[in-house]
């Protein structure tokens, strides 16, 4: 119909309310016809089919709504197993201990000031790169290989020469290390001198009871069954000449005398330099405590006492009963005592326990 | 030539045909100033019935126009053999020939830029209301990606029962705080859309930029896996950015959000390199996001003059009740709770009671005495903070953790918090009408510049040296997850409301182009 037809200045209201609703019929019309286009276009372009859904997908992805399930329909707390390879040393790591390991692996935890000095410490030692420290510190690391790993490793040390970790330490080494980590605590090989980086909880206790012995035991090595004897100092089988040559060998010139026979007490000894023995030492304990990491979740002053020159006396593994400084002793691995041929458990002993410096036998092996 | 095209318009394309053509769209469809809508309001009749209405069309060759719905336009079409005619509505071009309507590449590209620039023109011409700009055009696939969703035709289509866009996270060792603060920021529509649209050109050499990571995180989400992620990645970086967070320890989630927040800030200012001789007007995402404007007013009591800063926020600490700063009385009136819908129950405080609290005017004190510039002596002052632009994305901390001298407590207080947020009586515009003693906003339906909507609740369960992050988000309008570390379960907004609620995140509700 022709706009012009239509009478505006009509007092009906009829026309007008018939020419609003032309108005209103026509922008409708218009719009539809909008879409149809919109609708053609795509057919002819042919991406109208895009919006279509296979029902397969659709049901997949559905949410679901019931309890004991999450929306995915999975159950709750199934996620135990997954694992993540960590950015920095490329190991692959349990997920929920990511965090902790990340921490001690980037070097900025609680433990990481000790990890580090332990590293500093022992640098004189070692001509290797720093990834193999924070390779060997990450051997100390108990957050990935809670409790059972570490005590099978105890046991199996001896067997287990193809464990991944001890293989990857001997295999950096150059072949510094080679054989000679078995039981028998005399028997190193001394090339360009150990690490106790490179040593494992085997070696170590080895040569922690060299140190027993020289305190209190005789120690001269038997011929048949080549241990040491652990009589006393006044063990009748030996004399004073072989005691003297096993610690001569062992130790070196600077092995302190065989004390007297009365002096079980071994305060009388002064330990030449004790600081680097001192530091060792307090490595060695945490390598072998599996206390370690339980005490540094709790423990909110272990990164305290642990500082690298202070004379940590009471946490000498002879005091067995030393757990509660949280250095970790010997007694927290109990199978470790009783593999080694000397009782530690010596009660009787004075903290300030002095042995002579382990720097001076390698020196002298070099 | 494409499928949709025909080839009848080879007979077209000669001569200065795209010219022609544009002055047909320029005049006759689309008119972008006054006098081409008056031109085409008189001349476009119909030539052979006077009808202005039937779909008008206009013939390609010559000037003549006929409607389309009695058929005009087709005879002349026959007789005159111009095979080509032009809607004067819409543009479609109309074959006789292939008796369809055809889109011919080459004039939809015209068709294209003169309607853009006819919109243009319209916006400068219109007023304020219809401030149109830019015609917005949907996506449309090309030929090979045609191909390729025809060989592919199973889809992943997002409706509202839908999955995707939800997944859990694995908790790396207390790390339930970067947990809950994530879902919160992949559930940021604004944010999501972003980085779904691969908008970050990433300038960092190295690979340690968190947008990126975070660029990778949305791709997870979105990725259809049901099994939680792992975001390993995100922890490093996060540690190696912001060492103060570092640690296998428990962490605050506001301040992992205020770190996180800065490290993606620092590393997208990397990208607008040419704008950054003006590190205050940074133009990254997070910062067009998050960042707001806080007014701070200090009316000197002598002279009356008023002293403004605007520091740049991006959250919103509140104080609560049960803390040991006092928290009533508030400046007396009902303003805010009303507005909001909230009957003012005693008891139970609001969230708006705490941004009242917030934006009150602060008597400063005989002890802090401040020079004012106007009667140049020191005389006492009130403070006052307001917003002066409030940001997308508001993000309200409520102070649960009270580490003044004496104590160290969480305050468990519940507070109220709101679907629905109307910023307005909070704002620095609105705080002379608050002076002069009008507490009674008025509503203006038609100012939606300061109305929010909640999406995001992260929730505190626990004491203040170890408990548990948990978040709620929206989705989809209506729906609302929990999202506790890997499990992801339906909530309702019940729940959500009845939350203690700890980080609080509300969303604008009507965004402008700018």
């Amino acid at each position: 119909m022709k706009m012009e037809d239509m009478p505006l200045s009509g007092p009906d209201n009829t026309r007008l309310e018939a020419l609003a609703h032309d108005i209103y019929s026509e922008l409708v019309e218009d719009a539809c016809l909008g879409l149809c286009f919109e609708v053609h276009r795509a057919v002819k372009q042919g991406y109208f089919f895009l919006d279509e859904t296979d029902q397969e997908s659709m049901k997949e992805f559905e949410i679901v709504d019931q309890p004991g399930v999450d929306i995915f329909g999975q159950v709750y707390n199934q996620w135990k197993n997954k694992e993540c390879e960590c950015p920095n040393c490329k190991r692959l790591i349990a997920a929920s201990r990511f965090a902790p390991h990340l921490e001690k692996c980037l070097g900025m935890g609680r433990n990481s000031s000790r990890i580090a000095n332990r590293r500093l410490a022992s640098s004189n030692n070692m001509s290797k790169s720093e990834s193999d420290q924070e390779d060997n510190d990450d051997l100390n690391d108990n957050d990935w290989s809670y409790g059972a790993e570490k005590k099978t490793k105890k046991r199996k040390s001896d067997k287990s020469q193809n464990s991944p970790r001890r293989s990857k330490s001997l295999k950096h080494k150059n072949g510094e290390l080679g054989s000679g980590v078995g039981a028998e605590s005399y028997k190193y090989n001394y090339n360009t001198g150990i690490s106790y980086e490179t040593l494992g909880p085997d070696e170590v206790r080895s040569l922690l009871t060299t140190y027993c012995v020289f305190l209190q035991q005789c120690g001269v090595i038997s011929e048949h069954t080549k241990k040491m004897c652990t009589r006393s100092q006044r063990c009748p089988q030996h004399t004073d000449e072989q005691r003297r040559a096993v610690r001569l060998f062992l130790l070196g010139p600077s092995a302190p005398t065989l004390p007297d026979a009365d002096a079980v007490e071994t305060d009388s000894f002064d330990i030449p330099d004790p600081q680097p023995l001192m530091s060792r030492l307090q490595w060695e304990d945490s390598d072998i405590s599996p206390t370690d990491s339980a005490s540094s979740k709790a423990s909110t002053n272990h990164s305290d006492s642990r500082k690298p020159k202070k004379k940590k006396k009471p946490s000498l593994p002879l005091n067995s009963g030393g757990g509660g400084s949280g250095s970790g002793s010997l007694a927290g691995g109990g199978g470790s005592s009783s593999q080694s041929n000397i009782s530690i458990s010596t009660k009787k002993k004075r903290p300030k326990l002095s042995a002579p410096p382990i720097s001076s036998i390698y020196d002298d092996l070099a | 030539m494409s499928p949709a095209g025909c080839p009848h318009v080879n007979g077209f394309k000669v001569d200065n045909w795209k010219q022609n053509l544009r002055v047909i769209y320029q005049c006759f469809v689309w008119s972008g100033s006054a006098e081409t809508r008056k031109r085409k309001a008189k001349s476009c009749i119909c030539h052979m019935c006077g009808a202005h209405l039937n779909r008008l069309h206009s013939c390609l060759y010559c000037v003549f126009f006929a409607c389309f719905a009695k058929k005009h336009i087709h005879e002349h079409a026959k007789s005159k053999r111009h095979n080509l005619a032009i809607d004067l509505l819409y543009g479609g071009i109309y074959c006789f020939m292939c008796q369809d309507y055809i889109y011919d590449k080459e004039m939809e590209q015209i068709a294209k830029e003169e309607q853009r620039k006819a919109w243009k023109m319209q916006a400068h011409q219109a007023m304020a209301l219809l401030c149109i700009g830019e015609k917005y055009s949907t996506w449309e696939p090309t030929k090979r990606e045609l191909e390729l969703l025809r060989h592919n035709p199973k889809r992943r289509r997002i409706t509202s029962n839908c999955t995707i866009g939800l997944r859990g996270l694995i908790n790396l060792g207390n790390t339930c705080f970067m947990n809950c603060i994530v879902q919160a920021l992949t559930h940021t529509p604004l944010l999501r859309d972003f980085f779904l649209s691969d908008r970050h050109k990433c300038e960092m050499q190295s690979n340690s930029c968190l947008v990126c990571e975070m660029s990778q995180l949305f791709q997870e989400f979105y990725s259809g896996h049901r099994s939680p992620h792992i975001p390993f990645r995100l922890l490093h970086l996060v540690w190696t950015h912001a060492r103060h967070l570092a640690g296998y320890e428990q962490q605050d989630a506001h301040e992992f959000l205020i770190a996180a927040l800065d490290v993606l800030h620092r590393h997208c200012k990397d990208d607008n390199g040419k704008k950054a001789n003006n590190p205050n007007h940074c133009n990254c995402i997070i910062d067009q996001i998050f960042t707001g404007g806080l007014q701070s007013d200090v009316t000197c009591q002598a002279c009356h003059g008023v002293s403004t800063t605007i520091d740049p926020f991006w959250d919103i600490s509140l104080d609560l009740p049960g803390s040991s700063t006092p928290f009533w009385p508030l400046s007396p009136g009902g303003d805010g709770s009303a507005l909001n819908g909230e009957s003012h129950t005693t008891g139970a405080t609001a969230l708006t009671d705490c941004l009242r609290r917030f934006t009150r005017p602060e008597h400063l004190g005989s002890s802090a005495k401040i020079k004012c510039s106007g009667c140049h002596s020191y005389q006492e002052s009130t403070k006052q903070l307001t917003m002066k632009k409030l940001p997308i994305v508001a993000c309200f901390h409520l102070k649960r953790f009270e580490h003044s001298a004496k104590l160290r407590r969480k305050i468990t207080t519940y507070v109220s918090f709101p679907l629905e947020l109307d910023m307005t009586p909070f704002m620095a515009s609105s705080k002379e009408s608050r002076m002069n003693g009008q507490y009674q906003q008025t509503v203006d339906p038609f100012n939606n510049d300061n109305k929010y909507s909640l999406f995001a609740v992260v929730n505190h369960q626990g004491t203040l040296e170890s408990g548990h992050y948990t978040t709620f988000i929206r989705q989809h309008k209506d729906q609302w997850f929990k999202c506790d570390d890997a499990i992801i379960t339906k909530a309702s907004i019940k729940d959500v409301l009845d939350s203690e609620g700890y980080l609080l995140f509300y969303h604008k509700q009507f965004l402008e182009y700018e």
